[in-house]
């Protein structure tokens, strides 16, 4: 007993956190998972469904159409996106001083820019005949290109958006990476007579290997909850979204049209735990590949 | 990458010639500054412009017109729900900040510097609670928000953000490399444990604060997803949703009032960075190395 008051301090200091976190984490991922096994639309008590919602997901059009439009976006975006932050650290790496500082800013500010704003931004940038995109693809002589409307387009428009937006973070970590190779590793390849490319292949990138690991997996865990940027660039609403043949319908969407559209909150719990297992899969096997890859 | 690959590439020639990698370089750094900048210029651009003058005579690549930018910024604070809408956008930045900070440290404090019973398997789990997607909370977050009544309340919209781990994570990274010895010595100058916490450690653990306030503030202030299930009311909504208001579909608004309604948001964090800039790329490279 004398031990417990002599810790009751410390417990003191940590209850606040420790109760929100109870109430705002544990709770609702324990009622969420209850729920999930649910039919409830919150207003009529909830009855058990068994598996029911999980199996009416998986078996949906949209659940497939939004899976499938994720594959191919977190295919293209993250290693494209992790490949552009890498340039542009190299890019900013190769100044010194006050240009180095000035270009790693300017690299930044899409960053600090909030990503709604950085969608609604585009969205009129994409614009046929008067966004700017399209005059100055007309400054050339090509016709204008309904990029959010088109279903061969609107893939890559959100992927370039999601890369202006994302490359100057991904910048930040890897230039901080970059300092901390220490610069006689590159004195000695450059002794073996190593070219700046060599340097970049044999030096470079397996010094940074860990700072690589934690942007991809990083990257790939918010690539997979895309909402923000394709929620505005369609101008979706709970009743309608995911644009023109759902052609920009990704999960996170499907699940919360899923709750506040058709108010199916059970269905959209279990949304929300099929997409964290596909995450933990993802994750996980990132860290497989890494644990095979450390191996000699 | 591309870019990268070709300039380093195309460089042929050793370190005796200089010139023609300082060419390369700088060319794509001003290429990038241009992709970089420019969608921001030109919102500026399109709000201090006249109205309705055709892209063919003024393709908006730099301002014209400052009275007519300032007559839209005036109608949109006279006209529409603006003004509210940035004392609530406020509002849910400072009350998170005040709360992620306090919290935040009080915790950091025991978890970094003493041991107690329960104190790993504690921190382990919140550490966890990082790896736990937002897709899986979020609905049962709102379900319980519902059912406290909280729907269209300020309490609503701040307090589950407050047990932030990630603040937690960087604070207690931070409190870490505290010297224990002034713990020590003003424990024998007879300082009870939370005049410790308050006089001792705040004080000198005002850097990562700072930084932890700064992040926060973009992070609330960026805010998409929340307000837009929390907040139904329109009266109570916050700039991402008044802005996505002026961008929805069927908005009847012109391009340049929308692009009005855009830079008035982007003004807040925009200045923030201009002033912080240092400590918010050290905050997310410091994130970043120790995640």
């Amino acid at each position: 007993m004398t031990m417990n008051l002599r810790h009751l301090p410390h417990y003191l200091m940590v209850l606040p956190f420790v109760a929100l976190f109870a109430a705002f984490f544990l709770y609702p991922i324990v009622s969420g998972f209850y729920y999930s096994f649910h039919d409830w639309n919150a207003v009529t008590e909830p009855h058990f469904v068994g598996l029911a919602n999980y199996e009416r997901i998986v078996g949906s059009r949209d659940f497939s159409r939004a899976m499938w439009n994720l594959v191919t976006y977190v295919v293209i975006t993250v290693p494209l996106g992790i490949a552009v932050a890498f340039g542009l650290a190299l890019l900013v790496d190769s100044f010194s001083g006050f240009w180095s500082n000035l270009f790693r800013s300017v690299f930044f500010l899409p960053v600090v820019l909030p990503a709604f704003l950085a969608a609604t931004i585009w969205r009129w940038m994409y614009a046929p005949n008067f966004g700017l995109v399209n005059m100055v693809l007309g400054w050339f002589g090509y016709p204008s290109v309904n990029f959010l409307n088109d279903t061969d387009t609107m893939l890559f428009s959100l992927i370039a958006v999601d890369i202006w937006v994302s490359a100057g973070f991904n910048m930040v970590i890897l230039l901080a990476g970059l300092k901390n190779i220490p610069v006689d590793l590159y004195e000695a390849a450059r002794l073996d007579g190593a070219s700046r490319l060599q340097q970049v292949r044999h030096v470079t990138i397996p010094m940074l290997a860990p700072v690589l690991f934690f942007v991809m997996t990083y990257g790939l865990i918010s690539a997979l909850q895309v909402f923000d940027v394709p929620w505005l660039l369609t101008g979706s609403s709970f009743t309608n979204y995911g644009g023109r043949q759902n052609a920009l319908l990704f999960p996170v969407m499907d699940m919360m049209g899923r709750a506040f559209g058709s108010v199916r909150f059970g269905q959209a719990s279990a949304y929300g735990f099929i997409l964290t297992a596909l995450i933990i899969v993802v994750t996980a096997g990132m860290f497989g590949l890494r644990a095979m890859r450390s191996k000699p | 990458m591309t870019l990268a690959i070709e300039a380093t590439g195309s460089r042929r020639s050793r370190w005796s010639s200089i010139t023609a990698w300082d060419l390369c370089r700088w060319a794509m750094a001003i290429c990038v500054t241009i992709v970089v900048v420019f969608p921001i210029w030109w919102m500026v651009n399109v709000v201090f412009t006249e109205p309705g003058t055709p892209v063919s005579i003024n393709p908006r690549l730099y301002p014209t017109s400052f009275a007519a930018g300032w007559d839209k910024v005036a109608m949109i604070m006279r006209e529409t729900g603006y003004l509210h809408a940035y004392y609530m956008s406020m509002a849910y930045a400072l009350l998170t900040i005040a709360g992620v900070l306090l919290l935040g440290s009080m915790a950091a404090f025991e978890f970094a510097l003493f041991e107690f019973p329960g104190k790993r398997p504690l921190f382990g789990l919140i550490m966890l609670s990082l790896m736990v997607p937002t897709a899986v909370t979020i609905i049962p977050t709102y379900l319980l928000t519902a059912e406290l009544g909280w729907i269209n309340t300020m309490q609503g919209l701040v307090a589950p953000g407050l047990a932030s781990a990630f603040g937690l994570f960087l604070l207690v990274e931070f409190m870490k490399g505290l010297p224990k010895e002034m713990i020590e010595a003003a424990r024998l100058d007879g300082a009870r444990h939370f005049q410790i916490y308050w006089h001792v450690v705040l004080p000198l653990t005002r850097n990562a604060m700072v930084t932890l306030a700064i992040l926060t503030f973009m992070k609330t202030w960026g805010n998409f997803i929340w307000p837009l299930i929390v907040l139904s009311n329109a009266e109570k909504y916050t700039v991402s949703q008044v802005v996505g208001l002026f961008n929805a579909p069927f908005s009847h608004q012109t391009v340049d009032v929308v692009m009005t309604a855009n830079l008035l948001a982007a003004i807040p964090p925009l200045l923030f960075f201009l002033i912080f800039q240092r400590k918010i790329v050290e905050g997310i490279a410091m994130s970043g190395s120790k995640g």
